[in-house]
């Protein structure tokens, strides 16, 4: 069945309402009860819990794990394969490399998050490009050289980063472990606000190239000539892709999957159309990480699961299990 | 030639790694035509149409449609004129077979999704292609064949005045390559202009009206329909096991 105009409404508006109930509702969860009589009078400490611990990291992990999924979503169309994300590109991985060294040299005490931003986004182009450059033979990009490349740069930083940590001295090699460990942790106000403003701006702009992304998903060829711009779309896509990745990497760590299930998921009810799946991986990956981070907090309180964790607890089994049932579908 | 809708001239290609691939192609095709691009592995017969498309730069000689310089259409537009099937597409897609025709609306449409009308005239390219019955399936689930009639009901729905198809008839059984052929041919008739690269010769002569051989690096044959069955000699380019064989029902090729 073609997603008719009311049925492509239904699932995205429905996607819009979960995102937004989570928003409202998954602050309230945590490891202590919240004393309404001050939450309600705007009295700490219960008032900052819920505004500035719980609703911060929220927000946080909804956009992360919409920016994550959208990732996720943008790779498989463009190298036109089920297991491309950030990471198994080594986007993820070089985004890691570049915070790391951030932390060590403690660009972070002088510029804040930007700091961190700073040294993920070189990090991810830079292998990026290394990654694409490696997988280029005459002008032609092969997906699967590229993933190639990509699994071999991914264990060439890992290597780069213990030996950053090695290197780094005991309190910045805390603040690394810390880290690299990958979770939610409450961020301040304004930097929220300002990955929040990015991640949307990124997302809005991939989302309204779906069309190409569409008939990439298909082939170079056959999208140059539905009128397609090919290299152009598809450099703005990595460029796209590994900034979310990198921007999402630096404030939350390392959190995987999300990026791999989400989207798979969702291709699997929705079908390929990126027009539909984009906007409801976004969301949905939204979801999933928020939740996780939340059941991450109260199920074991008051120690904390990090909600990397719980997504692969719950995202391996139940992709085997979709993967098994649907067949050779 | 002011009829011309494709005009090459003296079109080279030389490969990445240095081999002259096509040297001092020219051609002119008009409305109407139905050509079929034949020759034996690496001719160029792929190259050449690819370089028709767009998809690879001529090293040297130009490329005109409607006495346009290729380069200097904008994409969107000219994928309003020109259709293209590659030789080889992928089968392992979840996208369902009605949004894959549907992608052939994308340069006419400049809206999100696509109009009532556009959904008519995919609908009527998947009926003539044979393929409406599995509009709803995912593409991966699919036969070889019948992937290959959505993606030309899919060119088909781009209604463009110039159709460049790489073996169309890939995967086909004998009947949907009959069937592929005429619809071809149906599209020449009402004024598209039609590039074929096949292996069939019988399937060319059938229903092409011009043949096209490609040997030594450029156009060794240039013929006819009608020309081609009065004079078989091009058949030497392919096989030394090839006859013409007339009959009182019409002539075909036979093996030796």
């Amino acid at each position: 069945m073609l997603m008719r105009r009311r049925s492509v409404a239904r699932w995205i508006g429905g996607s819009a309402l979960l995102f937004a109930l989570a928003g409202c509702l998954l602050p309230f969860v945590g490891p202590s009860t919240l004393d309404w009589s001050l939450v309600l009078r705007r009295q700490d400490p219960d008032w900052s819990i819920l505004i500035d611990l719980r609703l911060s990291r929220t927000l946080l992990g909804l956009f992360a794990g919409g920016a994550l999924a959208l990732a996720g979503a943008l790779f498989q169309s463009m190298l036109r394969d089920a297991l491309a994300t950030p990471y198994t590109l080594g986007v993820s991985t070089g985004a890691s490399l570049g915070a790391v060294i951030a932390i060590a040299l403690d660009w972070g005490s002088v510029a804040g998050v930007g700091g961190i931003w700073a040294g993920a986004l070189s990090g991810a182009v830079t292998i990026l490009f290394v990654v694409m450059g490696a997988a280029t033979r005459h002008g032609q990009l092969s997906s699967s050289s590229l993933l190639l490349a990509g699994v071999a740069i991914n264990s060439v930083c890992a290597a780069l980063i213990l030996l950053v940590h090695g290197l780094s001295g005991i309190s910045k090699s805390f603040a690394i472990s810390h880290w690299l460990i990958g979770g939610l942790d409450a961020v301040e106000r304004p930097t929220l606000a300002l990955y929040i403003l990015i991640v949307v701006s990124m997302a809005f702009l991939i989302v309204h190239h779906a069309r190409h992304w569409n008939l990439l998903a298909v082939g170079e060829a056959w999208a140059a000539t539905r009128g397609a711009h090919v290299r152009q779309s598809l450099l703005q896509g990595y460029l796209a892709g590994s900034g979310l990745a990198a921007f999402t990497v630096a404030l939350t760590g390392p959190i995987g999957f999300v990026g791999l299930v989400v989207p798979h998921l969702l291709r699997r009810r929705l079908g390929g159309d990126d027009r539909v799946l984009m906007p409801c991986a976004f969301l949905h990956g939204g979801v999933l990480l928020a939740s996780c981070d939340a059941i991450g907090r109260a199920i074991l309180a008051p120690a904390e699961i990090p909600a990397g964790a719980i997504t692969a607890f719950i995202g391996g089994p139940h992709l085997i299990w979709v993967v098994r049932r649907g067949g050779t579908r | 030639m002011s009829g011309a809708l494709l005009s090459l001239r003296n079109v080279g290609w030389q490969a990445p790694v240095g081999a002259d691939i096509l040297q001092h192609v020219s051609l002119d095709v008009a409305p109407g035509e139905f050509v079929a691009i034949m020759g034996r592995n690496g001719a160029g017969k792929s190259t050449l149409l690819d370089i028709v498309a767009g998809l690879r730069a001529p090293s040297e000689g130009s490329v005109t449609i409607d006495g346009q310089p290729l380069d200097a259409w904008r994409l969107s537009e000219r994928a309003r004129v020109l259709a293209h099937l590659p030789q080889v597409l992928r089968g392992d897609l979840s996208i369902r077979a009605e949004a894959i025709v549907l992608m052939g609306r994308y340069p006419h449409a400049s809206r999100w999704f696509e109009s009532e009308d556009d959904e008519r005239i995919a609908h009527e390219a998947m009926v003539r292609c044979e393929c409406l019955e599995f509009r709803q399936r995912a593409l991966s689930t699919l036969s070889g064949g019948e992937r290959q009639r959505v993606y030309l009901a899919a060119c088909l729905a781009q209604q463009a005045r110039l159709l460049l198809l790489d073996e169309p008839a890939t995967f086909l059984d004998v009947d949907q390559q009959l069937q592929c052929f005429s619809i071809v041919r149906g599209e020449a008739d009402k004024g598209a202009a039609c590039l074929a690269v096949t292996h069939d010769v019988n399937l060319a002569l059938t229903f092409c009206t011009r043949l096209l051989v490609l040997a030594g690096r450029g156009i060794a044959r240039d013929l006819g329909a009608a020309e081609a069955l009065d004079d078989p000699s091009w058949l030497r380019t392919f096989s030394s096991r090839l006859d013409l064989e007339r009959g009182p029902s019409g002539s075909w090729v036979r093996y030796r």
